[in-house]
């Protein structure tokens, strides 16, 4: 995966210009902002070896009642707050379907989906809310050393999920769920407690990213988040998370979201047309698994 | 026994009587490209308000996503249920043909309103404003902002509108007759997300140091291509422009990061759309020039391209963006 991004990296640095820029890998870092904290989250859940379809329209509605909040005149740092604050309101009512109501994580999200993005369209009432008030830039706008602030945020929030998997006992659960969902029960493992905190923890990520998109974006549609939950599968999966649960790579997941934000930025930057760019993604992805896969094969080969 | 009898018969004949009254009223419909945006929210209200003048019951229904696929079925379902007429701003205009042939079969007119189709037999189509005098209008304007010798970059939506690539179509050949030295990038497609629309613009900045201008054709893309200039400090190095409601543009207009927009009345659109419907169901013809009640200027017919038009497009700037509501 390493490789993978440096790779990118040169072949991009060649081909144009402007790509090694400060301005222009600011460019590529604010655009993932966004798509890291979601991807975090669903990383979690796919852990457990659930499937969260739900994460987009939840920060739709994170965001928009963090935007509504703002239009009110609500101080910055509460109505910030509201992000995450309905993200775990909406995380909860999706564990609650998938543990309490035992239902299979797919169908369950798949059709919370549809409740989901019904609410955030009758909230906005066709009225997009726009241009709202520039307040919540603090969290995206400063830097350090030329560095945007918002990437050791990140990087904090990332580190920490990395030694929750590793050396609590919740991310054992949760790696032990997804490798052997009956096993671990039998095993006296918290299940139904473990897989209701990965949904929580993956509402909450989404609706912290809400946050983060009313203050880059400043607007809120019906289309927001609309594509972000199958981008955060490609980046987990992308970075080593295995779709059955299981095996996650925390590190893994960060590298795919840049990955992939490195290859839109650089098509564009190139010329590639836009109707290519998703032709080009997709080839790229089928790539890098199908090596991953063969350097896989190749050490359980050599290891007979 | 016999009271139950009269009891059920009464029953039967107010049920019967009352739908066949309900069918008295004809039904006029119309299909967006997208529910929820505030675009088509305007023609919606346009269109109940003309329902209510000329006695029609209007049905408005969309996808919940820029999907060909989605728009087609909900206007086969309208078909099936015997709407009378039925307006739908087009998606994908090479699978209309046959759907428009088959509903003739059955009676129903089919028109486009917003964006069109041309080939595909449809009884008329209800324009905004005539399509080149909307590309050619936002050039003309954007080349007074930024010069003629500059750079300009397109950001649109979905890959296949037919309005959205008919106006780029025609912005290229205002550009190519009258101001050569102008350079027209390539449009990028943003899809439907404002996030993507940003990204792209700031994209195209980044490769274009010299870029002067930045269209966004489609509405969703306003405020994304907007905001990316506000982000990267470009206010009044780069210009923004689109065709974007008053409502979504104001913030931009007023900080100068979008110079002006291009549009017309929606919810007028959406009032001479089903009045365009009742027309089509009584069977009267257009004239070259109709008095449409409750539009305050006449509507031109030509009947050589079947096209009703709304009239020419309004340009909106921080000046006068606050007389609209939409």
């Amino acid at each position: 995966m390493v490789l993978a991004c440096l790779a990118a990296t040169i072949v991009f640095s060649l081909a144009s210009p402007w790509f090694l820029t400060i301005e222009n890998l600011t460019t590529v870092a604010r655009a993932s902002v966004e798509l890291l904290i979601v991807s975090l989250g669903m990383t979690i859940v796919l852990a457990v070896g659930g499937i969260d379809l739900t994460v987009g329209v939840t920060m739709a509605i994170a965001s928009f009642f963090v935007g509504r909040a703002l239009m009110i005149a609500v101080p910055a740092p509460l109505a910030a707050l509201l992000g995450p604050l309905v993200g775990i309101f909406l995380g909860a009512v999706t564990a609650g379907v998938i543990v309490l109501g035992s239902v299979p994580p797919i169908v369950a999200t798949l059709g919370l989906y549809g409740v989901f993005r019904a609410t955030i369209y009758a909230l906005l009432g066709g009225e997009w809310l726009s241009g709202l008030p520039d307040v919540l830039a603090p969290l995206v706008r400063p830097t350090i050393l030329g560095i945007p602030s918002v990437a050791f945020e990140l990087a904090a929030l990332y580190v920490l999920a990395w030694g929750v998997f590793r050396w609590t006992p919740l991310g054992v659960w949760w790696l032990a769920i997804g490798g052997a969902d009956a096993a671990s029960q039998l095993a006296g493992v918290p299940v139904r407690r473990a897989k209701t905190a990965a949904y929580l923890a993956s509402g909450l990520l989404a609706g912290i990213a809400g946050a983060f998109y009313v203050a880059q974006y400043r607007n809120v549609e019906m289309t927001t988040g609309s594509t972000i939950a199958l981008d955060a599968i490609v980046a987990s999966v992308l970075g080593g998370a295995s779709v059955t649960g299981g095996r996650v790579s925390v590190l893994g997941t960060a590298l795919g979201v840049i990955l992939f934000r490195i290859l839109q930025n650089g098509f564009v930057l190139i010329g590639v047309p836009s109707l290519w760019e998703q032709v080009v993604a997709g080839l790229l992805l089928l790539a890098v698994l199908a090596t991953e896969n063969a350097a896989k094969l190749r050490a359980l080969v050599m290891a007979r | 026994m016999f009271r139950g009898k009269l009891l059920a018969y009464a029953a039967a004949a107010l049920v019967l009587s009352t739908s066949a009254w309900a069918q008295g009223k004809p039904k006029v419909a119309f299909i967006p490209q997208l529910i929820g945006i505030p675009y088509f929210n305007a023609m919606e209200a346009g269109g109940k308000k003309a329902a209510q003048a000329f006695g029609v019951d209007f049905i408005y229904q969309g996808p919940v996503d820029t999907n060909p696929v989605d728009q087609l079925q909900i206007l086969n379902n309208l078909v099936d249920q015997g709407v009378q007429a039925i307006a739908i701003s087009v998606l994908d205009a090479s699978s209309l043909e046959p759907v428009i042939a088959s509903a003739k079969k059955k009676g129903v007119i089919i028109f486009t309103s917003d964006s069109d189709a041309p080939k595909s037999g449809r009884a008329v189509y209800v324009a905004q404003a005539r399509d080149d005098q909307l590309g050619f209008t936002i050039i003309d304007e954007l080349v007074k902002r930024v010069g003629d010798d500059a750079k300009i970059g397109i950001v649109s939506g979905e890959a296949t509108a037919t309005n959205l690539n008919t106006w780029i179509k025609y912005m290229q050949q205002r550009v190519k007759e009258k101001y050569p030295k102008i350079k027209l990038l390539e449009p990028k497609y943003a899809g439907g997300t404002a996030q993507r629309a940003a990204q792209l613009a700031t994209e195209l900045m980044t490769a274009n140091p010299d870029l002067k201008g930045i269209i966004a054709v489609a509405s969703t893309t306003c405020p994304g291509v907007a905001q990316a200039i506000e982000t990267a400090g470009k206010i009044n190095k780069v210009i923004v422009t689109g065709y974007c409601s008053p409502n979504t543009a104001r913030a931009y207009l007023k900080s100068g990061a979008m110079g002006f927009t291009v549009l017309w009345d929606p919810a007028e659109l959406g009032y001479l759309t089903v009045w365009a419907g009742k027309q089509l169901i009584d069977k009267k013809p257009f004239a070259a020039e109709n008095n449409v009640p409750g539009i305050d200027h006449p509507i031109s017919y030509d009947s050589a391209t079947g096209v009703l038009l709304l009239g020419p497009p309004a340009v909106f700037t921080a000046e006068n963006v606050d007389k609209f509501n939409f």
